[in-house]
């Protein structure tokens, strides 16, 4: 049985196309990430797939119900941690994560473990009396996280868990999350941060502007994408090379304005020669020449910029 | 548990800590012992049907359905907390219905209405006493008043919270509605023997109508007129509640 399985999912906002024509599949046990640029579509995707707002026209099932003919039945057991904040300023931490998991209707012995379970794994003892209001923002965000654990769950939606933690919060929760994933549960995530998706996705969608214009494995979009390497030379001195780089020719290359010349490019041995080519008979010096595999980054940002049409002229 | 339970049960939660028992206690007693006993020297007595009551009794009785009132509040203040800080768009990613959530604010003004009317009845009853006139109506009267008019305020709280933006808003518009019932109404002084204008004005008020039906059933005076009030409060909250209902199932995510 799917974890997710949406078809030709569509939602507008009067003339805003939020969601455009997506299809997903989550398989059991993944994690699935869930990239994009801001308004991409992201949060509007994880509404739609929790029943919280109804699609404009497609199909939903989560866990094998259909999402919009029994949308209770659906999230039954699903947790969503949504990326606005949601807390009850009155309640302590311990309180909170209690009375979260009373809603869920977990008994009171298991709510009691697991309160401190959490409590330890989000490093939330020390703050464990304080009141939600009262607590940072970013504790506020892992007490947030740390709730949804209170109930059992087959999937669980996170939109941008991670935003506002310090890096070892961030960590830690990323691995909590693996030791979760591999004890059985599903997680749909997104982030803007890609060497976590990097780290921690099975497969890897890309939407930008309600569409989706990649889905793979993070190795697969390496492949698909990545072909091309990214060659950084630095020159001595400072003067605007704009001018020089122009009989490059054909090759994607990106100036700083200062002293570093960064070449994406797939055919790189021969546009190396024929930048060094250019740059002698200028009389530029070049003081450091580094090659870098193409990171994710890159790739996500030549697949959002490939998307809308601007093609590979346009530097990073 | 059923899920409007659960709900109803962390709603008390969040809203029923000290600060807001103090406020329910603290302001009623304030009004019952400070303001009853230094108006008598101004008002003796207050007819009421056949025969009079001293003011303390008249003001005590007036408070119950001053302090249900004032206790819906929650209701309004549940909503408008749970859409500011997420919790509103959280349950509904869990396992609950918008009418479920709903619901569970229904069930939580009813039993914070009635927690405050019994509150108000115990600490109000040795100034009534003597003129209680307990019969089989009484109970059945003051829980009819209490639920209806529970229902009614909460509503009216719950339509302000859905149709406001700004915090400063909210409290503004509350408070400027809940005191104009409060200070418009029978509560604190009889109908009879005030300018006609205002006597009219007080029959625009589901207070009144709220407060006449609570002394009518601890003074054991039910009358036709009684009857048409608790009419009116009931279409009154039946009507409000619709409103509040279709507004919060449509609000916006
Ligand atoms: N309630 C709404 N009414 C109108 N337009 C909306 C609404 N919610 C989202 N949108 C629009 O839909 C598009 C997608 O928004 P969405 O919140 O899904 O983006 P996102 O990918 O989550 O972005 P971010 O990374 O900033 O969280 C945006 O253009 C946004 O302006
Ligand atoms: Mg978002």
């Amino acid at each position: 049985m799917l974890c997710v399985e949406a078809r030709s999912l569509s939602k507008s906002y009067g003339d805003v196309v939020a969601v455009d024509s997506v299809d997903l599949v989550v398989e059991p046990g993944k994690i699935f990430g869930f990239l994009g640029p801001n308004g991409a579509g992201k949060t509007t995707t994880i509404k739609l797939l929790t029943t919280l707002i109804a699609p404009s026209s497609g199909t939903i099932k989560i866990l094998g119900t259909d999402a919009l003919k029994d949308p209770l039945g659906a999230r039954r057991r699903v947790g969503v941690v949504l990326q606005q904040p949601s807390y009850e300023p009155n309640l302590t931490v311990e309180k909170a994560l209690d009375k979260y998991g009373m809603m869920w209707n977990v008994d009171g012995g298991t709510r009691k473990r697991r309160v401190e379970e959490l409590l330890t794994a989000f490093d939330l003892k020390d703050i464990r009396k304080k009141k939600n209001d009262d607590i940072s923002i970013g504790q506020r965000r892992r007490v947030q996280v740390a709730r949804e654990f209170m109930h059992e769950m087959d999937l669980l939606f996170l939109d941008e868990p991670t935003v506002g933690l310090d890096p070892s919060a961030r960590r830690a929760l990323l691995d909590y999350i693996k030791g979760r994933v591999r004890g059985g549960l599903t997680i749909f995530f997104t982030t803007h941060i890609l060497e976590e998706a990097e780290y921690l996705c099975d497969e890897i969608a890309i939407i930008n502007r309600g569409r989706i214009v990649a889905i793979d494995t993070p190795d697969e979009l390496r492949k698909k994408f990545g072909r091309k390497k990214t060659i950084k030379v630095h020159v001595e001195g400072v003067r605007d090379l704009s001018g020089v780089l122009r009989d490059v020719g054909p090759h994607d290359v990106s100036y700083d304005g200062g002293t570093v010349i960064t070449l994406h490019s797939a055919d790189s041995e021969r546009a190396l020669v024929r930048i060094l080519q250019v740059l002698s008979s200028n009389n530029i010096e070049v003081e450091d020449l580094s090659v870098v595999p193409t990171s994710l980054e890159e790739i996500f940002l030549k697949v959002v910029r490939d998307s809308e049409g601007q093609g590979d002229a346009s530097g990073i | 548990m059923h899920p409007v339970f659960r709900l109803v049960n962390r709603n008390l939660t969040i809203s029923l800590n000290m600060g807001f028992v103090i406020w329910q206690v603290i302001f009623p007693v304030i009004y019952i012992f400070v303001a009853g006993f230094a108006y008598t020297a101004l008002i003796h007595n207050v007819p009421f049907g056949t025969r009079n009551l001293d003011y303390p009794a008249f003001i005590a009785s007036g408070m119950i359905g001053f302090n249900i009132m004032n206790s819906t509040l929650i209701s309004g203040i549940i909503i408008w907390n749970d859409r500011r800080h997420g919790m509103f768009e959280q349950i509904l990613v869990g396992p609950f219905t918008r009418a479920q959530y709903i619901l569970s604010n229904v069930y939580t003004i009813g039993i914070i209405g009635l927690f405050s009317a019994g509150l108000i009845t115990a600490i109000g009853y040795p100034l009534f006493f003597k003129s209680v006139e307990f019969n089989v109506l009484t109970v059945p009267l003051v829980v009819f008043a209490a639920i209806t008019g529970a229902i009614l305020f909460g509503s009216i709280a719950s339509i302000i919270s859905t149709r406001l933006k700004s915090s400063e808003g909210f409290n503004v518009v509350i408070n400027t509605v809940f005191l104009f019932f409060a200070f418009v109404s029978t509560a604190f002084y009889p109908a009879q023997g005030a300018p006609p204008v205002l006597a009219t004005a007080f029959y625009f008020n589901p207070l009144t109508y709220l407060v006449d039906v609570v002394r009518a059933g601890i003074f054991g005076n039910f009358t036709a007129t009684v009857g048409y009030e608790m009419l009116v409060l009931l279409a009154g909250a039946l009507v409000l509640f619709g409103i509040a209902t279709k507004l919060l199932s449509r609000l916006e995510i």
